[in-house]
């Protein structure tokens, strides 16, 4: 086993096997080339066709049959599947990939012509009084215990932020079980201008999820209140009550045990970033994207991102990536074996790109999130560091954000400012958009390998 | 201030501690720093206080360390350090719990040995013990240890705290921090000389180059020609744990030293090489550097191995060709100071007195004239060695 995991080579590494990397994958194996798959979870399908446990699915059913046709046709296209491990560091423009086994910590590396990180999204959470207690959770952990465990977050949920996830989030918590005390959208997207209307339009599949779930909404009784938005949760071992500041301005206390936050997604892009590519600001000006072509090629030679590493788009977009950037490997690693047709797939890539660019316009970040975040509130929740703390660094006026942190310890915590890097950039932004660089590892690395004096090269 | 008493060159520890004790004394002290303070070697290195003899060589050194020679500032430095968190007025993290150098082979055991002699003569309270010993008072260390010599003096401090802590020091005595002003030429003005930062300038008697890997290239702004060897080394650091350790631990044999910080991280480090020096960005980590350092820190300490590496980093020492440290006035060059080299951060606190003391005019604490910069003096017609 030891000797397997250490060293393997590849025509093309695939790292995240989620629907981007799962399309990506499937594409580069037929037309013949090889192919790993790398993940860090036990299972295929990364967040959206995640999988359940054995037994759950058992009693419960397949959950979204399509990720368990396309794990089969990944796996039956010969791609070697590496589950359970994690990508910890990447050098040579990602075709040297390090990993490390998450149960075991053996280290191993993967030699690759060409990769595509296809590394996803973390959700985004923006800090309010009250959001570190026990019982105020993002979304998406709310739908991973209903839709995985049917469990659900809480009896009296208070869901709260922005973005279209809300609305599945809401249907699969009524579905398992539990009820819903508010559902406060921040913007107005429910009622929305008409050039919106009709840039939804060209997307009627899109248009007919949203009625479907406002309408599962609705036979609930359960009322979307636009324009509403999470003051601050209480509670002393665990949230009891939320504010919640109506349109109007009038803010009510709502009684609760589980508080749902979020404000849509944030592209994980450690690992171009740390193979150096070059990257820009996104749409909403708080995230580095990679800057790439229409195949998703970035600037550095063999590197390419796919899915929502390159820009949060959804998982649609994320099948269509997947497949553009292996179409293009194809072209430069096996030309002439197969033939390519991409043009259709980029249309679609364009519209499905402009899809998302009309979400971002109708779900804006809060225009003063950061600004409006107290100085007693925790940034950093892995050191414990409030805003006030990040401010007070940066008012020292020698501080930029990587002095707000050696000064704040803000980011040097376990996550590595994965969770709070975007604030704490926020806060301490002098000229542009600069968030922490990324390191290796990019994760914690077991290091029971390295001490025992197993090779790394 | 355009007209101070000194220009300080470089906001690293070495700048920050000679601009406190001028600054504490009365200069008037302008610093000016090219980017953020504290954001090269002085912010990137481990933040041990090494009291006693440093006598192992970095991997990749080539030429030992004088360990004798700098016990006596040693020795001081360890005063300054007990004294400075009341003198700064701020905490820095300081932890005096101690350090032990372990050997694993005879050989190492005997270096051991000599290097007591040494600590002795100086005054150093060391004391060399058996394996056993050292297991006893660190049950954590492995059977590979077979002697260790013990110093109670050996600590640590936060290096992210000790720099601001002198900065913020020297501006209640009036310092001024200039941060992200790069010094673009540095000219003779009668006796004095005018430092330039694009269209700003300041003009004193004296400049005190604290500059670090740049030392070379801020003197020659100067027509000094000062041959530096900096290079990139790395450090490792887990996430936390809650306290199991409260002494630094080192290897005589090769670069290693752990210890646990105050929250609770262990950092493990030892001055093994990173991929290379990049001046003008962070330096890349080398692999193979990290695999050896946790390798060897493995051994001497197995327990690092239930842990996670959080996060590694390079940055850069600004080495001399002869691996000792460089202080005092550049000779030909009245008033022109240069202060770095081996060890900085331990020696800081004396470096800064020194600087202060020669200013003045006074005769340092103790005799530096041995590790003045005149040996590193290098025609401007000869190629230096590239770093």
């Amino acid at each position: 086993m030891a000797d397997v995991m250490t060293e393997s080579e590849t025509d093309v590494a695939v790292v995240g096997g989620g629907p981007a990397g799962l399309h990506a994958a499937l594409v580069l194996a037929r037309g013949g080339l090889s192919v790993t798959l790398i993940d860090e979870s036990d299972t295929l399908g990364g967040q959206y066709y995640k999988r359940r446990a054995e037994q759950l699915a058992v009693a419960f059913g397949d959950f979204r049959p399509r990720g368990t046709e396309l794990i089969r046709e990944v796996r039956d296209a010969g791609v070697v599947c590496r589950t359970g491990t994690l990508v910890w560091g990447a050098e040579d423009g990602g075709r040297t990939l390090f990993t490390s086994d998450v149960r075991t910590g053996v280290l191993g590396r993967v030699r690759a012509r060409a990769t595509v990180a296809a590394t996803g999204a973390y959700e985004r959470s923006l800090p309010f009084p009250g959001w570190t207690l026990p019982g105020v959770v993002t979304p998406g952990l709310a739908l991973h215990l209903a839709t995985m465990d049917r469990v659900p977050v809480g009896s009296r949920v208070v869901l709260a932020g922005t973005g279209p996830f809300l609305l599945p989030v809401a249907c699969a918590l009524l579905e398992a079980g539990a009820g819903i005390e508010a559902l406060a959208e921040l913007n107005h997207p429910y009622r929305p201008r008409p050039s919106a209307v009709a840039g939804a339009l060209r997307q009627p599949a899109r248009l007919a999820e949203a009625a479907r779930y406002l309408l599962t909404l609705a036979r609930h009784g359960v009322r979307v209140e636009q324009g509403a938005r999470v003051l601050a949760a209480y509670g002393d071992t665990q949230v009891t009550a939320v504010d919640i500041a109506g349109a109007d301005g009038t803010v009510r206390r709502v009684e609760t045990d589980a508080l749902c936050v979020g404000f849509g997604f944030r592209p994980s892009t450690e690992l171009p970033r740390l193979l150096g590519c070059r990257t820009q600001p996104d749409r909403t000006g708080t995230e580095q994207l990679p800057v790439v072509d229409a195949d998703g090629a970035t600037s550095v030679d063999g590197l390419y991102v796919a899915g929502d590493c390159a820009g949060i788009a959804g998982v649609h977009a994320a099948g269509v990536r997947g497949q553009l950037a292996a179409r293009a490997i194809l072209r430069r690693l096996a030309p002439g074996r197969t033939p390519v047709r991409v043009a259709g797939l980029r249309r679609r890539a364009r519209a499905l790109d402009r899809f998302a660019a009309l979400a971002d316009r109708l779900y804006p970040l809060p225009a003063e999130a950061v600004a409006d975040i107290p100085d007693a509130t925790q940034v950093c929740r892995c050191e414990g560091v409030t805003a006030g703390e990040i401010r007070q660094a940066v008012a020292t006026g020698w501080n930029d954000l990587h002095g707000a942190k050696a000064a704040t310890r803000a980011g040097m915590g376990p996550c590595q400012g994965r969770e709070c890097g975007h604030i704490v950039a926020a806060l301490a932004r002098r000229d542009e958009a600069e968030g922490f660089a990324a390191r290796m590892p990019i994760r914690p690395l077991p290091m029971a390998a390295t001490v025992e004096g197993q090779e790394v090269r | 201030m355009t007209q101070p008493d000194v220009i300080v060159v470089g906001a690293g520890i070495l700048g920050a501690s000679a601009a406190f004790h001028l600054a504490e004394r009365g200069y008037r002290v302008v610093v000016l720093e090219r980017g953020a303070p504290n954001r090269e070697g002085s912010g990137t290195t481990a933040g041990n206080l090494h009291i006693q003899a440093i006598h192992t060589r970095r991997p990749g050194q080539e030429v030992p360390v004088d360990s004798a020679r700098l016990l006596p500032l040693q020795l001081r430095a360890s005063d300054h350090w007990s004294r400075i968190e009341e003198q700064l007025g701020a905490d820095v993290e300081l932890r005096r719990g101690g350090g032990f150098m372990v050997a694993e082979t005879a050989a190492q055991e005997q270096e051991l040995r000599e290097k007591h002699e040494w600590e002795r003569h100086a005054g150093i309270p060391t004391e060399v013990l058996t394996g056993d010993e050292a297991r006893e008072r660190l049950p954590l260390l492995s059977d590979r240890v077979r002697a260790a010599s013990w110093c109670p003096l050996d600590g640590y401090a936060n290096p992210l705290l000790i720099t601001p802590a002198y900065l913020a020091a020297a501006r209640r005595h009036g310092a001024e921090l200039h941060p992200f002003t790069p010094v673009t030429d540095i000219r003779r003005v009668g006796d004095d000389y005018k430092v330039l930062s694009g269209d700003r300038s300041w003009t004193a008697p004296v400049v005190v180059n604290t500059a670090g890997p740049w030392i070379t290239e801020i003197s020659a702004l100067a027509g000094i020609h000062i041959r530096m060897s900096p290079v990139a080394i790395q450090m490792h650091v887990t996430t936390r744990v809650p306290p199991v350790m409260h002494h630094l631990v080192q290897h005589i044999g090769e670069g290693m030293s752990v210890k646990q910080v105050s929250a609770g991280n262990l950092l493990i480090g030892g001055g093994w090489p990173a991929a290379g020096l990049d001046m003008a960005g962070r330096s890349t980590v080398s692999l193979p550097s990290m695999a050896g350092n946790l390798a060897q820190a493995g051994r001497i300490l197995p327990f690092l191995g239930g842990l996670r590496l959080l996060r590694m980093w390079a940055g850069p020492l600004a080495a001399t060709p002869d691996e000792m440290p460089v202080i005092g006035e550049v000779p030909g060059h009245p008033g022109f100071f240069v202060a770095g080299g081996t060890y900085a951060f331990t020696l800081a606190p004396v470096w800064g007195d020194t600087l202060c003391r020669r200013i003045a005019g006074e005769p340092p604490a103790d005799p530096v004239d041995d590790l003045g910069p005149g040996r590193l003096l290098y025609d401007d017609a000869t190629t230096p060695v590239s770093p």
